[in-house]
């Protein structure tokens, strides 16, 4: 259980600012109550008709100074808190990146459904309330409580302990008992959310079938049944909550009753004035104010857990891959931290150089993820010279991924070599983007300038660079109708921004990035055939020279290339040439017919001459 | 606040409900203040404790029915929020339904079920939170100022020229901020995105040796969103900040003046405690609606888009009457032919499809083929009853019709996508979709006809394996060979199918291909695609050009045609030379 590991460093690491907050929060709260009890105090006094003004002076300077200085202390304390807990996210942000970066290329695979990564953003911001909501009002409550019963123990110390009880019960009792009956249902209710979730999504998406199969009758009703039973849970938590506050101002009652018998009885004894009495009952009702959202704070409790156990789960590398762990487990040594930032400053010299060639080799390379005894590549062998360019054709789970994922070093083989150069690709490390590029199926446009995105090649590349690079990719007459240009940022584009354009942009991405070696990861899957073919022509004229790795699902222009490899099951089934595997494989030539109806059709037209 | 409120089904009495709870709550309020304040002055006399139990027990009461009050208030507005919510979600739901996949997919997935699952919730707090208050905003401090002026003129009037003072800085105050962050909420977006944006393009970043140093940019960008944020949030709690100052300032004005009149005998401490006991009550209204601003906000915006979808269309536009007999049945000899069929879409001037002419005979396979964008998926809608053209008519063994949004003609048809949807279900399940009443022996065979036996072997669960999003995840060609199983049990005459292959590899498309062949015998099927392969085992093909149908004919014919398909054919062979 390090489940502290998301909030408690924070809190030490801004002590000052925690302490600065409950005291900002505190005093806010002690100026609403003082402001009631001078009050009270004031009239009273006054009402005994004191010859001189000057004897209610005091309480007269301090009604206005209560009443002015709860505001602006209020206003301070948002701010400060504010201030804080962004401060907190900012840190936590930066954390989550360095934890994710070294599991980069294996997300996709270990989180299949969904969007993880924007579900991790989520939760981070879902933790700055923890703190806004939950732990600051309950510190300040703590406080609050602690200086009340010693100010009632001052007066009688029987009473203050009875005040501590009935207090407690709003302080403590109320919130746990309101944890303890909601927790379930929310955990519950939180659950059938998140299927109905999946249920209609699935039905949206799948709306076609629904309608066309005249049952859309049958899902509405069913879908109404279960929100009626998420309905009904939320109505037992609403009810929950009614009486909960019924309790509370109960309670509330109780206090002011109790204060104004006890200040009573003291005044008859003798031992208070009777200018108190008042007092006294009047600062309950701004006094409970602090502990009567005590219970909605502790309610809220169970919906973090899900977020922090999703950051605990990604930063304690419950992850499948060795190294993953290595680098997590070199990450939490302060010292090995700052050895790597070192590092890679050492290496930056580096990146300004051009790798200017890379002869990959593989020999009889097998690879199993960890917990599945099949190997996802079984002794595979490859020889990929510089210049050499390879078509890699194959189902999915053939293997294809796991061949990419072990030439660019994120996989280490389970036996046999994967070596660049004639180093081992997974001791590259850092250097594996110098020397290989991938485009695949979507490259990600981050939200910034057209200019900004190409540039993300290399980021020392001047703007003519940039827009050499552009115009390679046939991004040119695109930029020339954007409103900025290559200035323009990429979000005002909207729709007029095509999937064939996307990839384009990031091509000149990679122009820029200038590698010995491009992998080229289906990176026309969903384009139309135009649009696909225009831009693999432009892909296989710019990277001319280059080494290409380019797994497709078609054979469109496969012909051309210098190997074409058919993976099944781990292996490889057919390789060869073009013209090799028309020659030696019934099979390919099956495929090739298929994929190219026209062909054989042409020559024959061509035969009779039509 | 909420005039559309008062149009809302059935909130004639619960607002009658909430008039009489508040007008009790009021009195509650007013006779507690006055019951507290009796009893504290009599005990400052000096009288004794047991005299008091009397006024006690009748603040305790007051005290008591307020509470209760706002508690049957908070029960009426739950159960009215959660019948208008669940109304508005269900018209919303069949409303998707009615607007069909095109619609779906133009406003994102994504959005829709987000505002179906999210926005109902919201707009249901909204009703909850604007009840009770709507009525108790404008009531709750009238009866209170006017009780206060019966009671102290003078402090009655520091209130009631605190409330307007106070609101006009509220509304300056919230005009001012709403400016600033208007005037940076282009840089803010981009700030408060970039993180996400960061994370979603991390596999990116980290290809392009740039992840390492990004950490750097992310901390620097963080910095910056707070100290904006900051700006922004410094005018903004100011709004707030107002309110606390006049709130307060007042209420401390209203004590100093009742203790000054208090001190030269103008006053007597009844009146005066009553009186400052009611102060802070005069302003909690006002507070409550400034605290809960943003919530309601959330759940009107909410309320309004789900609305708007609603309100969209009527029904009766949408699916138009029925005309064709509910037992009619496609059968050897049927005949469909389109007249003219032109679909223009609302939002542009290009028609998406323009005067297609068809004829079509049951048992025909027939391929539409065209570039994107030429017009071949609307003409599927059209074949499919998705889409209601816009110009012509069709014609159904002879029967006119203005569309095929027919539940008689669904009946007959079949439809598989590119993606089909495989619900988070058994495989048994998925595969009889269409007649859920099939036997296990039928979902067998159907299950062998579509070469699914292997898998079903495979799976531990056999046919009771849960698939889909919340089980096993399938490969693409196994998608598509249970939407093929599908259509295999359900023996529909009429198969519709869009880009069924275009994402497989080929050998997955190979292999489909020969099943696919087997589902079509026997069948009318339309099939689009730019696969040209299909073409060759068509019975005929409709070329699509620039929204209208450009050649009709078999592949041989088209070939030696040398047109529009000629074309196509020879654009996509060609090599990379």
């Amino acid at each position: 259980m390090n489940r502290e590991g998301w909030l408690m460093p924070y809190i030490r690491a801004h002590m000052g600012r925690f302490i600065m907050m409950i005291i900002l929060g505190v005093l806010t709260a002690a100026a609403a109550s003082m402001l009631m009890f001078t009050s009270g105090f004031l009239i009273s006094k006054s009402a005994l008709r004191p010859e001189n003004i000057l004897l209610v002076y005091v309480p007269i300077v301090g009604v206005r100074t209560f009443g002015i200085s709860r505001a602006v202390l209020h206003y301070v304390e948002r701010l400060v808190s504010h201030d804080a807990v962004l401060r907190i996210l900012s840190q936590m942000r930066v954390r989550l990146f360095r934890v994710l970066e070294p599991q980069a290329l294996m997300l996709r695979s270990k989180y299949r459904t969904g969007d993880i990564l924007g579900l991790l953003a989520d939760d981070i911001e879902q933790l700055q309330n923890v703190y806004l909501r939950s732990a600051f009002p309950g510190a300040v409550a703590v406080v609050i409580y602690a200086g009340v019963i010693a100010a009632l123990g001052r007066f009688d110390g029987g009473f203050a302990l009875m005040a501590a009880a009935l207090l407690l019960i709003l302080l403590a009792g109320l919130p746990l008992i309101s944890l303890m009956m909601t927790a379930r249902t929310q955990v519950r209710m939180k659950q059938e959310r998140s299927r109905l979730y999946q249920r209609l999504t699935d039905a949206v998406m799948g709306l076609g079938s629904w309608v066309i199969s005249g049952r859309a009758g049958d899902f509405l009703s069913s879908y109404e049944e279960d929100e009626a039973s998420i309905a009904r849970a939320d109505r037992a938590l609403k009810r929950w909550a009614r009486i909960r506050n019924l309790i509370g101002q109960l309670i509330v009652l109780a206090v002011v009753l109790l204060m104004m018998t006890w200040s009573a009885k003291q005044t008859a004894a003798g031992q208070m004035d009777g200018t108190f009495i008042a007092a006294f009952t009047l600062v309950v009702f701004p006094l409970m104010d602090v502990f009567l959202p005590l219970s909605e704070a502790a309610e809220r409790l169970p919906g973090y857990r899900d977020s922090l156990n999703r950051l605990e789960q990604i930063s304690s590398g419950s992850c499948s891959d060795s190294r993953t762990e290595e680098a997590l487990k070199s990450r939490r040594s302060q010292t090995a931290e700052q050895h790597r930032e070192q590092g890679t400053a050492d290496g930056s010299w580096k990146q300004g150089s051009r790798m200017a060639s890379a002869d990959i080799r593989l020999e009889d390379v097998s690879f199993s993820y960890k917990g599945n005894t099949e190997a996802a590549v079984h002794g595979l062998s490859l020889d990929i010279p510089q210049g050499k360019r390879i078509a890699v054709i194959g189902r999915s789970g053939a293997g294809k991924s796991t061949l990419l994922g072990l030439i660019q070093g994120a996989f280490k083989p389970d036996s046999g070599t994967v070596r660049i150069n004639g180093t081992a690709a997974a001791d590259l490390g850092e250097d594996i983007p110098r020397i290989i590029s991938v485009l695949n199926q979507r490259p990600h446009l981050f939200d910034t300038t057209l200019a900004n995105n190409i540039r993300l090649g290399r980021v020392s590349a001047t703007d003519e660079d940039v827009r050499r690079a552009a115009e390679q990719a046939q991004l040119a007459a695109l930029a020339g109708t954007l409103p900025g240009g290559y200035d323009t940022p990429m979000r005002e584009m909207g729709q007029r921004f095509s999937g064939g354009e996307r990839q384009r942009v990031a091509l000149a991405r990679i122009l820029l990035q200038d590698t010995p070696v491009v992998i080229l990861d289906e990176p026309t899957v969903g384009l139309d055939p135009r649009t696909e073919r225009e831009l693999l022509k432009t892909i296989l004229r710019e990277t001319q020279g280059k080494s290409l790795i380019w797994v497709t699902h078609h054979l469109a222009l496969a012909e051309s290339m210098d190997e074409i490899i058919f993976m099944e099951g781990g292996r490889i089934e057919m390789r060869g040439t073009h013209a090799e595997l028309m020659e030696r494989y019934p099979r390919y030539r099956n495929l090739y017919r298929m994929d190219r109806p026209g062909y054989a059709l042409e020559r024959e037209l061509a035969k009779v001459g039509g | 606040m909420g005039r559309e409120l008062l149009g809302l089904k059935g909130i004639r009495p619960v607002m009658a409900a909430m008039a009489g709870l508040t007008l009790i709550q009021t009195i509650a309020i007013i006779l507690q203040a006055k019951w507290l304040a009796e009893t504290v002055s009599a005990l400052f006399a000096g009288e004794p404790l047991q005299e008091q139990y009397g006024t006690a027990v009748l603040f305790l009461s007051a005290f008591i029915v307020r509470q209760l009050t706002v508690l049957c208030q908070q029960s009426i507005a739950a159960r009215f929020a959660e019948v208008t919510g669940t109304r508005l979600r269900s018209q919303l739901m069949q409303r998707l339904f009615q607007l069909g996949p095109r619609y779906a997919g133009e406003n994102g997935t994504g959005s829709l079920v987000t505002l179906a699952l999210e926005g109902t919730p919201k707009f249901r707090n909204y009703i909850e939170l604007v009840l009770p208050r709507m009525l108790a905003g404008g009531f709750t401090p009238v009866l209170i100022l006017a009780y206060i002026y019966t009671r102290d003129t003078a402090s009655a009037v520091i209130l009631t020229i605190t409330m307007p003072i106070l609101i006009v800085f509220m509304i300056l105050v919230g005009l001012a901020a709403k400016k600033q962050t208007d005037k940076q909420m282009k840089s803010y977006r981009v700030l408060s995105n970039h993180f996400v944006d960061s994370l979603r393009g991390l596999e990116t970043l980290k290809f392009l040796g740039r992840s390492r140093a990004h950490s750097s940019t992310i901390a620097s960008v963080s910095d910056g969103y707070r100290s904006a944020t900051m700006k922004t949030l410094r005018t903004a709690f100011l709004s707030s900040f107002a309110l606390d100052f006049f709130t307060m300032l007042s209420v401390a004005s209203v004590a100093v003046s009742l203790g000054l009149r208090l001190v030269n005998g103008s006053m007597v401490l009844v009146p005066a405690l009553t009186v400052l006991i009611l102060a802070p009550e005069y302003f909690l209204p006002v507070r409550m609606v400034g605290a809960d601003f943003h919530a309601t906000l959330d759940g009107k915006e909410a309320g309004q888009a789900m609305q708007a979808i609603i309100d969209g269309k009527s029904a009766e536009e949408l699916s138009g009457k029925e005309q064709l007999k509910p037992d009619y049945t496609w059968k050897q000899g049927s005949k469909l032919i389109l007249k003219g069929i032109g679909v223009t879409r609302e939002e542009s001037s290009q028609p998406s499809l323009e005067g297609a002419e068809l004829e079509l005979r049951a048992g025909l396979k027939v391929g539409i083929i065209g570039e994107s964008g030429a017009g071949k998926s609307t003409l599927i809608d059209v074949l499919g009853g998705f889409l209601r053209p816009t110009d012509g008519h069709i014609e159904v063994d002879g029967q006119r019709l203005d569309s095929l949004s027919e539940a008689a003609w669904r009946k007959m048809t079949v439809y598989i996508p590119q993606q089909p949807y495989i619900f988070s279900s058994t495989l048994e399940e998925n595969v009889k979709f269409y007649p859920p009443q099939a036997s296990r022996e039928d979902v067998e065979r159907a299950v062998e006809s579509a070469g699914l036996s292997s898998l079903a072997a495979s799976l531990p669960g056999g046919y009771e394996e849960m698939i889909g999003g919340g089980g096993r995840t399938l490969s693409g060609g196994q998608e598509q060979r249970v939407a093929l199983a599908r259509a295999f049990l359900s023996d529909r005459p009429i198969i519709l199918l869009d880009e069924p292959t275009a994402h497989l590899d080929i050998e997955t498309e190979y292999e489909l291909k020969s099943t696919m062949l087997e589902l079509f015998e026997g069948k009318t099927v339309f099939l689009a695609t730019h696969r040209l392969h299909w073409m060759t085992e068509m019975d005929m093909i409709v070329v699509m050009d620039q929204g209208r149908v450009a050649e009709v004919g078999t592949h041989e014919q088209l070939m030696h045609k040398r047109g529009v398909y000629y074309s196509l054919v020879r654009e996509q062979e060609e090599g990379a030379a």
